[in-house]
């Protein structure tokens, strides 16, 4: 007896169609900027804010799966991803740098994150630690070093209200953030806790790699060289998937 | 420097990487795999020995039962000059297919005990050092130790939830089960938190003689006593490489 696969909910996918290794940027916009980095790539699904390619660089398969802003459609696909039976699901995506000494264009390797979301609560206590996958940051930390490009490893605290702890937040925004600068965590941002805890949860390897901008309480504005410091972090998103796959990690 | 309040060292005192283990008489079992050690302080449950292995100077502190005492090692430590804290253990087993005796790295833990709630909001996450964790595994399979990573449950009340207790431990202890958690003990969470907050490394070895779900199945003490002198030696053979990481070979 023989059941056809039913498409994913949300990602519109089905098995085979993404790659062991799949990178997760928020923004729709850089699967494209993915697509343009590997030696080729194909669009294989989208719906809703859920954009896929799938390609080869140096030959080696890797997807990009575009899961939206927050974590509730981040949980949303990485469970999917999930079940059909992704190995190693890597964040790609820009933060708040909240440390004085993070510096535009640097990287931010997440060995775990504070749990200040509340999709993750939902399947698992918060005792449960949000944990990035030992061999997922290493990989990250050797692909920076390959592409010469500066990293910092340490915590990142992931939450829901991006208009409560930004630059353009209602406000002191600086007064909620000195809790996390004094717990020496490198930057806030929306997504990793909710991906590391259900990827934990089930045995999947999961981290994260960000992009640091100017820390967010300086008045520097945007960094000028976003779109270059942005091809960057996809290009060592890419390069860990690959050390990955050289490791049998795949 | 007047000596430390609980540990009663000095600077100097101690290698920059320390193992801790939670029972008194461990600390000599785990001394006694130096290549040379003396008892440099000994004050209620902590006794402290320092020493040489390959080179390296390295020291155990045995720090007592629970995360108020280990947090109280750890703090007091740090102001001595030491930087590398493995804790040395034993814990119940929460997954039927680990070996038995089992020997596991732990690479994080859930919170589950209250010291570090007072250091920590709830969502702060307690992460075993990657060195220390790469270094474990690294001199596991040179030594040819088969050893399992994942996390542990860290919790206060031994009674509430081991196989001694009267209460329904696989009911307690399910979420964490399910969730893939390796293994009941008490001291990781605060080993890792307090090592991250001063900016040191932390790392913890666990030997186990059962799993919860078996409490009529138990490792041998010959046997147990052999996967604790593993330990040991995984634990000695990490702290070479950290000093190797730090200062060269």
């Amino acid at each position: 007896m023989s059941h056809e696969e039913h498409r994913l909910h949300h990602l519109d996918m089905i098995t085979g169609e993404a790659a062991p290794t799949v990178l997760i940027p928020g923004d729709p916009g850089r699967v494209k900027i993915f697509a343009e980095l590997m030696d080729e790539a194909h669009q294989v699904a989208h719906k809703r804010e859920y954009l896929t390619y799938t390609g080869t660089k140096d030959g080696v398969p890797i997807s990009c799966t575009s899961t939206g802003i927050g974590p509730s459609p981040t949980a949303i696909g990485v469970e999917e991803l999930i079940r059909i039976g992704t190995k190693n699901i890597i964040r790609i995506g820009t933060c708040g740098a909240i440390q004085p000494f993070l510096k535009p264009g640097e990287m931010i390797i997440a060995t775990g994150a504070i749990r200040g979301e509340r999709a993750s609560e939902e399947f698992i206590h918060v005792d449960y630690p949000a944990l990035a996958d030992y061999r997922i940051v290493r990989a990250l930390i050797d692909a920076c070093e390959r592409l010469g490009v500066p990293y910092h490893k340490g915590l990142v605290r992931t939450h829901d209200a991006f208009y409560l702890e930004s630059p353009w937040a209602m406000g002191d925004y600086k007064a909620r953030l000195q809790k996390w600068i004094d717990l020496d965590v490198l930057a806030v941002e929306n997504e990793s806790s909710a991906i590391f805890v259900i990827a934990g949860m089930q045995g999947v390897r999961a981290g994260t790699v960000l992009l640091s901008g100017y820390p967010i309480f300086e008045e520097h504005g945007e960094d000028p060289n976003l779109e270059e410091n942005i091809k960057k972090l996809v290009n060592v998103g890419i390069e860990a998937a690959k050390i990955l796959h050289e490791r049998g990690l795949d | 420097m007047k000596r430390q309040h609980h540990i009663h060292l000095l600077p100097g005192d101690v290698g920059e990487t320390v193992f801790l283990p939670g029972d008194v008489s461990r600390a000599r079992v785990i001394a006694d795999h130096f290549d040379s050690a003396e008892l440099v302080a000994s004050n209620r449950q902590y006794n402290t020995f320092t020493g040489m292995f390959q080179g390296v100077k390295v020291s155990v502190t045995s720090t007592g039962i629970g995360g108020a005492a280990a947090a109280i090692a750890i703090e007091e430590l740090v102001k001595v000059g030491a930087k590398n804290f493995i804790r040395i253990g034993t814990g119940g087993m929460f997954q039927t297919w680990l070996p038995i005796p089992g020997v596991l790295v732990i690479t994080g833990a859930i919170r589950g005990d209250g010291l570090t709630r007072e250091y920590f909001p709830p969502e702060y996450p307690a992460i075993a050092d990657l060195d220390i964790v790469e270094g474990m595994l690294a001199t596991a399979s040179e030594l040819g130790i088969e050893v399992h990573t994942g996390l542990e449950w860290s919790h206060d009340a031994y009674y509430a939830g081991s196989i001694d207790s009267k209460l329904d431990i696989l009911a307690i202890e399910k979420p964490w089960i399910d969730a893939g958690a390796l293994i009941a003990s008490q001291e990781a969470s605060t080993v890792f938190t307090i090592s991250m907050a001063r900016r040191c490394r932390g790392g913890v070895i666990l030997a186990s003689a059962g799993h919860h779900q078996n409490p009529g199945v138990s490792a041998t003490d010959e046997e147990m006593v052999k996967a604790i002198s593993d330990a040991t030696k995984i634990a000695l053979g990490t702290a070479v490489k950290l000093h190797e990481l730090d200062h060269g070979k």
